[in-house]
C-alpha cells in the first residue's frame, strides 16, 4: 500500500482546483449578469470562491503532508500522545471568526441593495407560484393591482429595460423560490405573504425563470421566462395583452 | 395478448406503468457486495467489487421492463369475475337451480372473454399500442406527431415520448385519468376515452377544436392542478393535442363497441366486429373532424359609451342571474354566486362512474378514484378555468359546460342577455371595492 493513499488524497485539491480552472473554460460558470446590481453579488461570491478556495488547498495540502509524513508502513517510532496546543486552538477559531464578521460586514452594502432598498414605485406584477407554474398578473392602466383592468398571463413575465423593477411575489400553495439567474435575484415564495423583489435589467433580451426551492414532483416544470423590453415594445406588449384578455369574438 | 386482457385495470397495476426515470425493481442491487468484503477482510478488494456490483446493477437497470401496453377501460368493460359475480347474484335473486346457473356463468365468462380478447384486438389494429402509435387514416390523426408525443422518453436524437414527460402521471397511459397521482387532486385530471372535453369554443354536444385544447395546453387551466405549458414549442404542443386526441377516439371507438358487443349477446365474430369497428370509426372520425363547423362565434357588440351603459348591463345580468324561471342561474351558482345553490349532481365521468359501480358492485375497490359531486363554481374567486376572456365566458353559458351540469343557454338567452350575464359574472369578484377599500382576498388569486 506504501504512500499511494497519500497521493491520491493529494489528488483531491489537484482536481478540484482544476474543475474550477476547466469549467469557464467549457461554459459552465456563472450565468451571464444583466442587472444593475448584480456585480456585487458576483463580487461577494469570487471573494468567498478565492478565500475557501485557498483555505481549502491549505487543509489538503496539510492533510496530504501528514499521511506521507506519518504513513504506518514506513514509520518505526512509536506513537505519542499529545492534549494539544491551547494557542493553536485559540488562532483557529479567532481567525475564522475574524473572517466571518469580515464577510458579514463588508456583504451589508450588497444585501441593502438587494433585500432592503426597495424602489420607491408600485409593483410592476405581481408573481404568483403555484405548482407548478408562475401566474402573472400586471395592474393594468389603473396602477392598482385585484381591479376589474388587470392583465393576467402566465409563466412569460415582461419587463422595461434599464428601469428598477418591483414584483410583489406570491406563492398559492407550497414554499417555492423565484430565481433571475441572469438578474442574480433569488427569493423565496411564502404561502400568505406577499414579498417584494426588485432588480433593474440592463439588456433587451429573454432569460429564465425557475423555481429555486424543491416545490413537489413538478418542480421541474416550474419554468418561466422572463422577457426585457425596452418601454415602447413593454407598451406594446401590454397592450397586446390586453387585446387578447378583452377579446369578445 | 390474453395476458394483457386478464390484468385488472392497467393502470392500477404497476407493472404497466413504470414512470420515466424509474429503476425497475432489481435483485442485483442486492449484490455480493458485504459478504466479499468482511471475508478477504481487504477494504479495496471490497471497493472494488462494490464498484462492479454499481457498474452491473446500472448496465442492468431498466431492463426488463414489461413492454408498455394499452389496457382496456375497465369502467365500460369490467374485469370478468365482476362480470359473473353481478350475474350470479342475479340468476340467484330469481331462484334458479344451482346446476342451471353453473351453466350458464360458465358461457358467460366463455363468451366475455372472448368478446374481451376480440375488442383488444380490433383496438390494437386500429390504435397500434403506446410505443408504437398507429391510426387508422381515416381518423385524420398526425402519425407523425403521434410518435413525437408516444414512446418512452429519453431516446437520443429525436422528440419522443412527451406524453410520458408531461402527462403520464396524473392523465395515465391510457389517458384515462388515473396516473399515480391523480387520487391526490381535486379536481381529478381528465379522463379523455369519453371524448368529452369541458372547455371548448364550439356548441353543446361537439368536440373541442384543435385550437381549443392547444389552447388548454398553453395556458394552463387555473384553479386544477393542470398547469400551463406555454414554453413547449408549437410543435410539441401540436404532437400532444393529437395524442391527446388519439387517446380520446380509442375511448370512444372501445365505448362504441362494446355497446355493439352487449347488442349482440353472443360471442361476436369477425365479420361482425369489423362492421362495427367501421361503424364506430366512421362516427368518431366525423364528430372530430366537424367540430371547426360548429364554432359558437358570439353576437358583435359594441363597447360601453358610458359607465352608466355599463352599469345598467351589470343589473340586468344580475336580474338574469337571479330568475329561476329563465337560465335559473341561482339553482347552482345560489342567490351570490358563490356556488351554494344547494343542487348535487353530478359530471358524465362520474355519473359513469356510478352506473356501473352500481351494476357492478366490487368495481369500486378497482376504480382508485372515489365519487365526488361536481361543484358549482364560485364566482367571487376570478378563477376562470375556460379562460377569462369575455369570449370565454360567453360560450360557457351559450353552448354550457361539456360533461357538467352547466346547460347549454343559447337557445334560452338572446345574445344581448348572454353578454349582460357576462358582464354581471365579471363584476362579481370586485362586487365588495365600492363598500370597502380594502380588495378582499379571495380574487387574489385572479389566476
Amino acid at each position: 500500500m506504501g504512500r499511494f493513499w497519500s497521493l491520491l488524497f493529494l489528488l483531491v485539491p489537484v482536481l478540484g482546483v482544476a474543475a474550477f480552472v476547466a469549467a469557464p473554460i467549457y461554459h459552465h460558470w456563472l450565468p451571464e449578469d444583466w442587472s444593475s446590481h448584480g456585480h456585487q453579488i458576483d463580487r461577494l461570491w469570487y471573494f468567498i470562491l478565492y478565500l475557501t478556495g485557498a483555505v481549502f488547498v491549505a487543509t489538503e495540502i496539510v492533510l496530504f503532508w501528514f499521511m506521507w509524513k506519518y504513513d504506518g508502513g514506513t514509520n518505526t517510532q512509536p506513537a505519542t500522545f499529545t492534549h494539544g496546543s491551547h494557542n493553536l486552538e485559540v488562532i483557529w477559531t479567532l481567525i475564522p471568526a475574524a473572517t466571518l464578521l469580515f464577510i458579514a460586514i463588508m456583504q451589508m452594502s450588497a444585501w441593502e441593495e438587494a433585500k432592503m432598498e426597495k424602489p420607491h414605485r408600485p409593483p410592476l406584477a405581481r408573481v404568483t407560484a403555484r405548482q407548478f407554474e408562475w401566474r402573472i398578473q400586471y395592474p393594468g392602466p389603473d396602477g392598482k393591482l385585484d381591479t376589474p383592468d388587470d392583465l393576467y398571463t402566465v409563466n412569460v413575465l415582461a419587463v422595461p429595460v434599464d428601469e428598477e423593477v418591483v414584483i410583489d411575489l406570491e406563492s398559492m400553495d407550497v414554499i417555492h423560490s423565484f430565481f433571475l439567474p441572469n438578474m442574480r435575484v433569488k427569493q423565496d415564495a411564502v404561502p400568505g405573504s406577499s414579498i417584494p423583489v426588485w432588480f433593474k435589467p440592463t439588456r433587451v433580451g429573454e432569460y429564465d425563470i425557475v423555481c429555486a426551492e424543491l416545490c413537489g414532483w413538478g418542480h421541474y416544470k416550474m419554468k418561466g421566462r422572463l422577457t426585457v423590453l425596452t418601454r415602447p415594445e413593454f407598451e406594446k406588449w401590454l397592450e397586446n395583452l390586453r387585446i387578447q384578455q378583452e377579446a369578445t369574438q | 395478448m390474453t395476458n394483457q386482457l386478464t390484468g385488472a385495470i392497467s393502470v392500477m397495476d404497476s407493472k404497466h406503468s413504470p414512470m420515466p426515470g424509474e429503476l425497475a425493481p432489481s435483485t442485483h442491487h442486492r449484490g455480493p457486495v458485504a459478504p466479499l468484503a468482511e471475508r478477504h477482510g481487504s477494504w479495496s478488494r471490497g471497493a472494488a467489487w462494490a464498484a462492479w456490483a454499481v457498474a452491473v446493477c446500472l448496465t442492468f437497470a431498466g431492463c426488463g421492463q414489461p413492454e408498455v401496453e394499452f389496457g382496456l377501460n375497465r369502467l365500460i368493460v369490467p374485469p370478468v369475475n365482476l362480470v359473473v359475480q353481478s350475474r350470479e347474484a342475479q340468476l340467484v335473486d330469481q331462484n334458479r337451480p344451482a346446476g342451471e346457473i353453473a351453466e350458464e356463468l360458465a358461457t358467460l365468462k366463455e363468451t366475455y372473454l372472448h368478446n374481451e380478447q376480440m375488442l383488444a384486438s380490433a383496438l390494437t389494429a386500429v390504435f397500434g399500442t403506446p410505443d408504437d402509435p398507429y391510426a387508422w387514416p381515416g381518423l385524420g390523426l398526425d402519425i407523425k406527431k403521434l410518435r413525437m408525443a408516444a414512446g418512452p422518453t429519453g431516446v437520443r436524437g429525436v422528440t419522443r415520448g412527451l406524453y410520458r414527460e408531461h402527462c403520464v402521471h396524473c392523465h395515465g397511459i391510457n389517458g384515462d385519468g388515473l396516473g399515480p397521482t391523480a387520487r391526490f387532486l381535486n379536481p381529478y385530471p381528465r379522463n379523455f376515452q369519453l371524448g368529452v372535453f369541458k372547455f371548448t369554443s364550439t356548441n353543446q354536444g361537439r368536440k373541442p377544436t384543435t385550437e381549443d385544447l392547444e389552447r388548454t395546453l398553453r395556458e394552463g387551466i387555473p384553479g386544477t392542478a393542470m398547469p400551463s405549458f406555454r414554453l413547449q414549442s408549437p410543435a410539441e404542443i401540436e404532437a400532444l393535442v393529437e395524442y391527446v386526441k388519439y387517446l380520446s377516439m380509442r375511448g370512444e371507438v372501445q365505448n362504441q363497441l362494446m355497446t355493439a358487443i352487449e347488442a349482440v349477446g353472443g360471442p361476436i365474430d369477425e365479420n361482425q366486429l369489423a362492421e362495427e369497428l367501421q361503424v364506430a370509426l366512421d362516427l368518431v372520425a366525423r364528430s372530430w373532424n366537424e367540430a371547426e363547423d360548429y364554432i359558437v362565434v358570439p353576437a358583435q357588440r359594441p363597447p360601453f359609451r358610458s359607465e352608466q351603459e355599463r352599469l345598467a348591463s351589470i343589473a340586468r345580468g344580475k336580474e338574469i342571474f337571479l330568475n329561476a324561471g329563465k337560465a335559473n342561474c341561482i339553482g347552482c351558482h345560489g342567490p351570490t354566486g358563490l356556488g351554494d345553490g344547494g343542487q348535487v349532481d353530478y359530471d358524465v365521468w362520474t355519473k359513469l362512474q356510478r352506473e356501473q359501480e352500481a351494476r357492478y358492485p366490487g368495481l369500486a375497490q378497482l376504480w382508485p378514484l372515489p365519487v365526488r359531486p361536481a361543484e358549482p363554481r364560485n364566482l367571487h374567486q376570478g378563477i376562470y378555468r375556460g379562460g377569462r376572456r369575455p369570449v370565454d365566458l360567453y360560450r360557457r353559458i351559450y353552448a354550457g359546460i361539456k360533461g357538467t351540469p352547466m346547460p347549454a343557454q343559447g337557445q334560452t338567452l338572446k345574445p344581448d342577455e348572454i353578454w349582460s350575464v357576462v358582464d354581471y359574472v365579471m363584476s362579481l369578484p370586485y362586487e365588495h371595492e365600492q363598500a370597502s377599500p380594502a380588495p378582499p382576498s379571495v380574487h387574489r388569486a385572479g389566476l
